[in-house]
């Protein structure tokens, strides 16, 4: 068990000197409360309104889905391209073709069903149609 | 075996195939039109998927694919697919019984309890997705191919659980189950690269043979196999990792709730036998993980059973239920012996247990969902005088809780029966206490639910509603299930112990 001992001592000291430093500038440091301290830092900026305000579009989430699907598409074609020539020797044409035929097949059921359930459909915010300016 | 044919290998994997397949046939049928399911067609496709895959399963099982011919040892036989990563054997398919099963049940009690749900399809496919992980665990031979279908198990749960998206429960405990799950699937990732770390190979095989061989890092070996069994004690919902399961079955769709306690928990618990029996087993002076699932068996069933005293939500005592028989079933793997002989009576009695409650489980969590049908109220109070209401779903649900308490009305009788003989086995006269006492408390909270349907007079007039099919089916055929398998009890205990001695040999 000696190795254990040396992984619980590093512990101990990783826990150790953040505490120490804490408890260290907290005895040494003075106190003076202020308003300015306490502000929201925002790059010299007024703070104004709540963070909470900032929204996003939840579409813009669906779209970083769906580049997932081809994502993971490139990261397996590329190697599977590259050994190509050499697994059609090995094990002929249809032992190398089929199961990437088939794994992109199933990736374009899941693309052709978000896409028909309306996922690349930029739904438009009413209030943002009527106050539009051309 | 004398077969003039046989099937080429790759079919023995034809039960996860037809689940996937029906997963994405359901895709292309929303297709047709996305905007308007039609639930008939949808819970048609899910339930013909889930009767192929248990057909497969059932003859498979029965034809003796995967398991020892006349002329071969008990422990040969297993059909090993993809470089060793998959192994159909007994217990894969034995487990793919189970969960198969419960995938018909649930998508056939789905039909009306969807019936106002927007999103049908999914709600299917990510079912027979899930389930498709389930089988895929059962034959996981690797600690990769193990970790992946666990994945595609808990990935598409989390969804499930939440898919009410209207309803705060369900947000909440979908919430929660995905936080706790990202957690232990992390424990459960670092365990195995421990685990990789100690013995330099990730196939089941090859760590069992490293480990046989000596190796050097056993205090690492040791800590990746107690982060296993964390991530592990997750999935089956053992104390103290199952902060989860009340919430999650609470808020989800009860066919969810159902379909997540039984099959989720049993995919759980083949991974247990197949990691700490099959590649563990020698490994006990690493990490002495008998001891612990000793411990965690014993409070598991102690603290849930005590829970569930207290609760008065039905949902919930169910729940708890199924947290308790979890530890019920741990006694499996904490009266692990080491003897072959001893350890296939004791795995088989796991097993057989895993399967009756598969069974008796899904039904008292069906009946639920038609309480919820119905908008009876959740609590105890609510169902009382259903029995007047809906005598044949009463009695229905009366054989599951008490087969669940371990009375001689189904199948729970003798599984549990087993288990008790297994502690005998296993030299854990501690553990049978433990399981006797239990048995004692949770015959309170069974009864007390009994008691309410038949006994006690409904504070208001109970409209009777209309009767859904699909349910009322589903809640038939386990009851009828639960019931059979009294007479079948030595049917499936056979098959429970062929099983067992593959892995356990």
């Amino acid at each position: 068990m000696s190795d254990w001992i040396a992984i619980g001592a590093l512990a101990v000291v990783a826990v150790v000197i953040p505490l120490s430093m804490m408890f260290i500038s907290w005895l040494i440091r003075p106190s003076v409360p202020e308003q300015g301290k306490r502000a929201t830092y925002e790059s010299g900026e007024v703070p104004t309104g709540s963070s909470r305000q900032v929204k996003f579009n939840i579409q813009y989430y669906m779209v970083a889905l769906l580049f997932v699907i081809f994502d993971i598409e490139t990261a397996f074609i590329v190697p599977w391209t590259v050994i190509f020539d050499g697994a059609v020797e090995e094990v002929g044409f249809a032992q190398a073709f089929a199961p990437m035929a088939v794994f992109i097949g199933l990736l374009v059921v899941g693309l052709a069903w978000a896409w028909r359930n309306g996922a690349v459909e930029w739904v438009r915010s009413a209030r943002a149609e009527r106050q539009r300016v051309e | 075996m004398t077969e003039v044919t046989t099937l080429p290998d790759w079919t023995a994997i034809a039960p996860a195939l037809a689940l996937l397949g029906t997963a994405f046939v359901l895709l292309l049928a929303d297709m047709i039109d996305p905007d308007d399911s039609n639930g008939t067609a949808l819970t048609g496709i899910s339930v013909t998927g889930g009767l192929v895959a248990l057909g497969f399963a059932l003859w498979y099982l029965l034809a003796g694919t995967g398991q020892p011919g006349a002329s071969q040892e008990p422990t040969e036989g297993a059909i090993e697919l993809f470089g060793d990563a998959l192994v159909v054997d007994g217990m894969s398919l034995f487990f793919s019984v189970i969960i198969t099963s419960v995938v018909v049940l649930v998508a056939l009690a789905s039909h009306e309890y969807l019936r106002e749900h927007p999103y049908q399809a999914e709600y299917y496919s990510l079912v027979l997705l899930a389930s498709t992980g389930m089988v895929m665990v059962t034959a996981a031979n690797s600690f990769v191919t193990a970790f992946i279908s666990i994945e595609l198990v808990s990935l598409p749960s989390y969804a499930l659980v939440a898919s009410l998206k209207t309803n705060e429960g369900s947000v909440e405990g979908g919430l929660k189950y995905f936080l706790i799950g990202a957690l232990s699937s992390a424990i459960f990732a670092y365990g195995i690269a421990l685990v990789y770390v100690a013995t330099g190979s990730l196939q089941f095989g090859a760590v069992e043979i490293a480990i046989a061989d000596g190796v050097g890092f056993d205090s690492l070996l040791g800590l990746g196999m107690l982060m296993i069994l964390g991530g592990i004690a997750f999935k089956i919902a053992a104390v103290p990792f199952h902060f989860w399961a009340p919430d999650a079955y609470e808020g989800a769709p009860a066919p969810i709730s159902a379909f997540i306690s039984s099959a989720s928990k049993a995919a759980g618990f083949v991974l247990g036998f197949r990691v700490f029996v099959d590649v563990f087993g020698t490994a006990t002076g690493v990490f002495d993980w008998v001891d612990a699932f000793l411990i965690l068996s014993i409070v598991t069933m102690t603290i849930a059973n005590f829970t569930a005293l207290k609760q008065d939500n039905v949902k919930r005592i169910l729940a708890y239920s199924s947290v308790a028989h979890a530890g019920y079933i741990l006694i499996a793997l904490a009266a692990f012996t080491g003897s072959v002989e001893g350890e296939i009576s004791i795995l088989g009695a796991g097993m057989a247990h895993l399967f009756v409650y598969g069974f008796m489980n899904t039904g008292a969590f069906l009946f639920i969902a038609l309480a919820e049908y119905w908008d009876v109220g959740r609590t105890v109070e609510d169902y009382h005088g259903l029995g007047n209401r809906a005598p044949f779903a009463c009695a229905a649900m009366t054989v599951f809780l008490f087969s669940l308490a371990g009375l001689p009305i189904g199948g729970g009788f003798f599984s549990k029966f087993y288990l008790l003989f297994a502690t005998v086995t296993g030299g854990q006269e501690l553990l049978g206490a433990a399981l006797i006492i239990n048995s004692v408390v949770s015959l309170f909270y069974y009864t007390r639910i009994v008691r309410a349907i038949w006994i006690e007079e409904p504070g208001e007039d109970l409209e009777p509603g209309e009767y859904p099919t699909g349910l009322y089916a589903a809640i038939a055929v386990a009851a009828l299930a639960t019931i059979l398998l009294i007479p079948a009890f030595g049917f499936v205990i056979e098959y429970a112990e062929i099983a067992a001695r593959m892995i356990g040999g």
